[in-house]
């Protein structure tokens, strides 16, 4: 069964071939009939049809920890010494493009985390990081990414789909479309969020202007993980199958009449392919089955942990089973205040769910052909208004400096490219705006972003918007 | 017979074809006419414009730079050997060692152009002087008018540009309207659609009666017709199917849902929502006044060229008119806000980049964001008429200004602010409770440190409080600020608090700050602009009023063309301008835009409105046909520019947008002229599906009608009707229907909070309006909505989608509200008259649904099927669905980065009125519905032919 989801196909995809003979036959619509028949349009392509790219792919499948909210690359990857030095010295902002976060005395404040050398690639890691240090030599780190905007759901827009204004598609969007995926019965784009949706909201991992089979699914931690995939209480099965049933028969004979109107064909396959959804989706989602140690190692049972172990693990699950492209959400990251306490808390629920999913990954020989990446939608500043009192330093947003790390197919494991300045405020070496970040991403993934276009509102249009470079240094 | 202009597009493009082969032209020539041109337009961008950003150091800046070839250090050209000459390989794209340039495809050279540079590699590849170039350049007019024509433009950045030659067919949108003469007595609309038929091709049949009025009932109202007019519509349509057509379109006309409709597509392209998006997404209490103002427009047949110029300079109008006022808003419905966090210089900038586009695609069909960097890539549109239209609004403000509400404006249900109110007192109590936790705490801080607690205690003294409330501590905190107490001498600002306390003081906060917006929605004000300075404001936290004297305080903007789009990068200064093309092409078509404060945007919406502008014409029929036939005759309708489709009939085109202006700007005749040709009324089902296939494969020849499927809102909206639960009421404040309640309860994080969940309208007549009256939250869409393709407010929508997608399965199939729905028709069938037999019910059910009888295999079907449903019900038991009435919600903290829970009160669930429940029936009913639910899942419902 390849009908690809979560399109039941479309206007494009109906030749009036065998499979109306099939209908032409009277035939009663049963679930039985139906399969063969969906079974025969295996052969037939459809959006997530898996694809060849344009260039030769470095992975296979990408997995996107998104720590919304913007964490702080001075207090986790980039350690700056100065600031023990300048720490509460005033800190003066120049020039004109001022906002009223900046304004008022602001002080240099010194990182609360001890930092230390980790792994034999020496890469640097602030204290709370305990098991992220034992996977060390696999990641990246890259610290030349600039973006544009100040505010988080324009930074979010923009690191997600490339525009910092809503409405544009996500890059899982783009990559599907690109690619296709791998498993027909799933989406191809996952999306894990956190229980509260992040600003901005599902426009984060909107489809935008391409087709919708291209769309984020979300895969909710609470409640039904999509929303109304069981029927309400007291539709049994049983019900349900013979509502299909009904269903299948009025449609078809409704088709006998409009058989110029391929579109009906599609829509009678999605409700067959809905039914199945129901028990599948569940079945991936459950993690009993998986051995206690891994749950363990993940985290998961562990009350900080749980909840991003348990979306590690799924993400793992998911690409081992075809999904092309899964974003995990864990935030929020917006440490205005009392830092220590809030980035400490935060590392520690995503440290060892993160180390766990390199390991499983890397154990399964899937890191070599997965794209692992890990950032937020700017970094922060050195320099904070010490609003609290004395012990309740913060950082602001900084959209000059901020560390994104990768791990497995085509990057340079166990380096750190870029660096900022003395006191982690701007980018100065291997500078890139977000979007040579995307092209380099997609690079990767075995696709050209010049190429990876589409027709939408009488011009083509793409994810990097008006094109960009690859970051040679990144890969490997 | 059909006369068409002398100088109609299709004759213009007979001389853009390329007379005069590259061949014939000297290879010095080709260099200069040719080659150096095409090379500083595809190449420069990133080989030289540049020179410290110069992309694999290959410098084509001059002669000796491009024969040189980059960073590879093979030379780029090889005289004479093309087939040697990287520059040559790579533009071909597909060579294996030399990277297709330049990179995108969409910007690939054509063949033509690959051949000059062919040619002038293999005639020795000259570079002539600059002496000789100019000689050259004398007589290149002889060559360059093959190529096409100059526009001359307001200004450019560079004389390339300037003198861009542009291939007239691209430049069809400019034109002067030109309407053919129609002799023959057929319907305009057919006769121009023939011009375009297929040869061999046959139109199909009229529609059938039951079929059309289905069509043009959903056309013109989004609803679908009821069972009585199908029935008299058949009886009259027998008589005379002309009159009878005629008739029904009248009528349609006059139903005041008509206005409903036309809004929705209006506000597709406006970008229409009650709230602001981005961080706070806080609400627009008062743009309901604005889309009751579309719906009123529209049914009053207001002429369009009057609502194009209330919706821009309605202020400037008639200052005194509210009405006015609110047709403004238009100028706001992009996402917009200012936040502390955000420079305030760069957030005025995103609402003039707004205002911009949105008027360009809106009005012209054209978008001119492509020309905020740079001239327009492709279109005559140089940067400086960008600025120029941008130099209109620059003194536009924002604010939310006073305006009486009208008679015509419904003002009903303004008592469920009582249930803002109750929130508001939980939010005050609440913080009430925080205040003494840190008051407490403040107290044992002192004592724990061994601080003196006098000045505290004298601080807390002086605060003064009201019936019986303790002190505040944040006032009690600042009085021992200002005395210049040291800081560790001072209680902590969060003292006491816990995560939870963080996250709850916050949510209670914040939400007072948000009710504020709320509360507004019963305001007499309207979501409107005014001229005047800018103001200086740093963040925009609560609804803004306009000031006494707008040019008192503030900055007089002068708008400059700004590099790279940037702010705080003028160029240079423009004055108000508008799109020097559409004069040079409409001489009757000029601006005379003032450069005082006021009164710019009256001059530019009399521009837009004029009746020479052939912009605005094309671009309002071309919308009125896309909703009528599905797809457009320009095929982008908010973009008219040479990446634009072009028009399939641009006769047709023409006819419509001149016919127009000599009804009046009458939109109404306009339906009529349209819906009462003979290819609207055509049958979608084809005689001879092969043939048209074959000779129509892009669905151009309209010689089939388009079948489409509803709407998202025209599905909610029929489902209600054939349940018999639609409110038809016109107008008011939005409207909360239940939406699946998980999405509803979902936390969402704004602005430093947690917005408050969607608590649906306590009686089932408020929840159960027409979709366009449905509270439109950017961060919050109905995943019902949403997955049914309605379109996101973020960027105007030119066309709907309507794909296929499984979540659609589970919105319609599964979802609680397709569950009451389905038990509300089964209800309603059965006791509007309980002595129908059960093949009866089954008919009736068929007359609301489908508008027709059940034929007998499908009234067995059903009965069989309700029979065994009904079976499987008597032994359940349905339980009653409580309504939650308050939700803790969870979330994590970000001054701790800690969980914490939050219990809000939803108040309005404390009066709700459920639907009916299954708990309320009979398992006869149930079962029924059962049958009901398949009825409105199935593909009869859900598609229109």
């Amino acid at each position: 069964m390849k009908t690809p989801f979560p399109c039941a196909g479309s206007r494009a995809l109906h030749a009036p071939t065998r499979r109306e003979f099939v209908y032409g036959m009277g035939a009663s619509l049963g679930s039985v009939a139906l399969s063969s028949l969906m079974a025969e349009q295996s052969a037939k392509a459809g959006p997530l049809t898996p694809k060849d790219g344009h260039v030769a792919p470095r992975a296979k499948r990408c997995i996107f920890l998104m720590m919304e909210g913007g964490p702080s690359h001075i207090d986790t990857f980039d350690p700056k010494p100065t600031l023990d030095r300048l720490h509460l010295k005033e800190f003066v902002r120049e020039g004109q493009q001022k906002s009223a976060m900046e304004s008022g005395k602001r002080y240099y404040v010194r990182s609360p985390f001890e930092f230390r050398q980790c792994g034999e690639s020496g890469a640097w890691m602030s204290e709370p990081w305990q098991h992220l240090a034992e996977v060390a030599d696999d990641l990246c780190f890259y610290r030349g990414c600039q973006v544009d905007s100040v505010n988080h759901p324009t930074a979010m827009y923009q690191m997600n789909c490339g525009n910092r204004f809503g409405g544009d598609p996500a890059i899982g969007s783009w990559v599907t479309y690109g690619l296709g995926s791998v498993n027909q019965d799933l989406p191809g784009f996952i999306v894990l969020p956190e229980l509260s949706y992040p600003q901005g909201g599902s426009a984060n991992w909107g489809n935008g202007y391409l087709p919708a089979y291209y769309q984020g699914t979300t895969l909710r931690p609470k409640g039904s993980p999509i929303l109304d995939l069981q029927p309400p209480e007291g539709v049994t099965p049983d019900i349900q199958r013979a509502n299909l049933d009904l269903l299948g028969q009025l449609n078809q004979s409704h088709y006998q009449e409009h058989r110029h109107h391929s579109e009906l064909l599609a829509r009678m396959e999605s409700y067959e392919l809905a039914f199945r959804m129901q028990m599948q989706v569940p079945e991936v989602m459950n993690l009993d089955n998986e051995p206690d140690s891994l749950k363990e190692a993940y985290g998961i049972g562990q009350d900080e942990t749980d909840a991003f172990g348990r979306k590690c693990l799924l993400a793992r699950k998911l690409v081992e089973q075809g999904v092309r492209f899964v974003q995990l959400y864990a935030g929020t990251w917006d440490s205005h205040d009392y830092i220590e306490r809030a980035h400490g808390n935060l590392i520690h629920q995503v440290d060892q769910p993160i180390a766990a999913l390199i390991k499983d990954l890397k154990q399964r020989g899937l890191l070599e052909d997965t794209l692992v990446v890990w950032c937020g939608e700017f970094g922060r500043t050195p320099d904070n208004g010490v609003r609290g009192g004395g012990t309740a330093y913060g950082r602001d947003h900084n959209p000059k400096a901020m560390t994104i790390w990768f791990a497995g197919g085509g990057v340079k494991a166990g380096h750190t490219i870029g660096l900022t300045d003395d006191t982690g405020m701007e980018a100065v070496e291997c500078v890139h705006h977000v979007r040579d970040l995307h092209v380099t991403l997609l690079h990767l993934l075995g696709l050209d972003d010049n190429k990876l276009t589409f027709y939408h509102g009488g011009r083509f249009k793409q994810l990097s918007q008006f094109g960009g470079q690859v970051i040679q240094d990144l890969i490997a | 017979m059909i006369r068409l202009p002398i100088c109609t597009l299709a004759a213009l493009a007979i001389f853009s074809g390329n007379d005069l082969h590259a061949a014939s032209m000297d290879a010095e020539t080709l260099a200069v006419i040719r080659v150096q041109p095409l090379l500083k337009e595809k190449c420069l961008g990133c080989h030289g414009d540049d020179p410290d950003k110069i992309k694999s150091d290959y410098d084509m800046r001059t002669a000796e730079g491009i024969f040189k070839g980059g960073e590879s250090e093979v030379a780029a050209v090889v005289a004479k050997q093309p087939d040697q000459s990287p520059l040559y390989l790579s533009v071909l794209r597909d060579h294996e060692s030399w990277e297709a340039m330049p990179p995108k495809d969409s910007e690939a050279l054509s063949a033509e152009q690959i051949a000059w540079i062919k040619e002038w590699i293999a005639g020795g590849a000259p570079w002539p002087d600059e002496a000789r170039k100019a000689e050259i350049a004398k007589h290149a007019d002889k060559w360059l008018n093959a190529d096409g024509i100059t526009v001359a433009t307001s200004g450019a950045l560079s004389d390339e540009w300037a003198n861009r030659r542009y291939k007239p067919e691209d430049l069809w949108a400019y034109q002067p309207v030109q309407k053919p003469r129609i002799d023959s007595g057929e319907n305009p609309v057919d006769a121009l659609l023939s011009l375009h038929r297929p040869q061999g091709l046959d139109n199909a049949p009229a529609a059938d009666a039951r079929t059309f009025i289905r069509r043009a009932t959903f056309d013109l109202t989004g609803l679908p017709p009821t069972p009585e007019e199908v029935s008299t519509f058949a009886a009259a349509f027998d008589r005379d199917a002309d009159v009878a057509v005629r008739q029904l379109i009248d009528r349609l006309l006059d139903s005041p849902h008509y206005g409903e409709r036309m809004a929705r597509h209006w506000l597709d392209v406006v970008r229409y929502a009650d709230s602001s998006g981005f961080a706070n997404d806080y609400e627009r209490g008062n743009t309901w006044r604005y889309r009751d103002y579309v719906i009123r427009a529209f049914n009053d047949d207001k002429p369009y060229d009057q609502f194009i110029r209330e919706q821009i300079a309605g202020d400037e109008v008639a200052p005194d008119d509210p009405e006015m006022l609110v047709a403004t808003g238009f100028l706001r419905m992009g996402p917009w806000e200012l936040t502390g966090m955000e420079v305030a210089k760069v957030a005025r900038q995103r609402f003039l980049d707004d205002v911009t586009n949105g008027v360009g695609e809106t009005f012209l069909a054209h978008s001119l964001q492509c020309a905020r960097c740079h001239d327009h890539k492709f279109d005559p549109v140089p940067t400086q008429d960008y600025y120029a239209m941008q130099a209109v609004f620059g003194t536009t403000q924002l604010a939310e200004r006073q305006a009486r509400f009208l008679k015509e404006e419904n003002t009903a249900g303004f008592e469920e602010q009582a249930y803002l109110e109750k929130r508001r007192k939980a939010y005050q109590a609440e913080l009430r409770r925080i205040n003494a936790i840190q008051l407490d705490a403040a107290e044992a801080w002192l004592k724990e440190n061994q601080i003196d607690s006098a000045p505290y205690q004298s601080a807390l003294a002086r605060v003064k409080t009201s019936d019986g409330d303790r002190p505040d501590f944040g006032k009690v905190r600042s009085i021992l600020v200002k005395q210049g107490l040291p800081e560790d001498q001072i209680p902590p600002r969060k003292v006491g608090f816990t995560p939870e306390e963080y996250g709850r003081e916050r949510v209670a906060r914040k939400g007072l700050e948000r009710l504020a917006w709320e509360m507004d929605r019963y305001q007499p004000v309207a979501f409107a602009v005014y001229d005047g300075k800018t103001p200086d404001i740093k963040s925009v936290y609560k609804p803004m009023r306009m000031p006494d004297k707008p040019m008192a305080k503030g900055e007089l903007e002068q708008t400059a063309i700004l590099a790279g789009g940037d702010p705080f990068a003028p160029i240079q200064e423009v004055k108000p301008s508008v799109l020097s093309a559409v004069e040079y092409f409409n001489p009757e078509c000029t601006a005379n835009i003032p450069d005082t404060p006021q009164g710019r945007r009256k001059a530019l919406a009399n521009w837009i409105a004029h009746a020479s502008n052939p912009l605005t014409t094309r671009a309002i029929t071309n919308r009125l046909w896309l909703w009528h036939f599905g797809q457009p005759i320009a095929g982008n309708p908010n973009n008219f520019g040479s990446t634009g489709k072009k028009p399939t009939h641009p006769e047709l085109l023409d006819f419509l947008a001149a016919a127009l202006v000599e009804k009046g700007w009458s939109i109404k005749q306009m339906h009529r002229l349209i819906m009462n040709s003979a290819a609207y009324r055509r049958s979608s089902a084809h005689p001879d599906p092969k043939t048209l296939a074959e000779k129509d494969p892009l669905h151009q020849s309209y010689a089939a009608f388009l079948p489409r499927r509803l709407t998202a809102e025209e599905l909610r909206d029929t489902m209600l009707a054939a349940t018999g639960e639609l409110n038809p009421e016109l107008g008011g404040i939005p409207v909360r229907p239940e939406m699946n309640l998980e999405a509803a309860l979902q936390p969402r994080q704004v602005m430093g909070s947690f917005a408050p969940a969607w608590v649906p309208n306590p009686k089932p007549e408020q929840r159960n309006r027409r979709s366009i009256y449905v509270q439109k939250i950017r961060g919050l869409r109905d995943p019902f909505m949403e997955v049914f393709n309605e379109p996101a407010p973020d960027f105007s929508c030119e066309a709907r989608e309507a794909s296929t997608v499984t979540p659609q399965v589970f919105s319609l199939f599964n979802s609680q509200g397709s569950s009451n729905r389905s038990l509300a028709l089964a209800h309603r069938v059965l006791t509007e008259d309980p002595d129908r037999s059960d093949r009866a019910v089954i008919d009736r059910l068929f007359q609301l649904a489908y508008g027709r009888d059940a034929s007998g295999d499908e009234q067995q079907a059903c009965v069989e099927h309700w029979k065994r449903m009904t079976k499987k019900q008597e032994g359940l038991t349905p339980h009653r669905i409580e309504s939650p009435t308050e939700v803790v919600r969870e979330a994590v903290e970000e001054n701790t980065g800690e969980k914490f829970t939050f219990t809000e009160t939803l108040f309005a669930y404390q009066d709700f009125v459920p639907d009916l429940q299954p708990a309320d029936v009979d398992a006869r009913t149930r079962a029924l519905a059962e049958v009901c639910l398949v009825l409105l899942n199935s593909n009869e419902f859900a598609y229109i032919y």
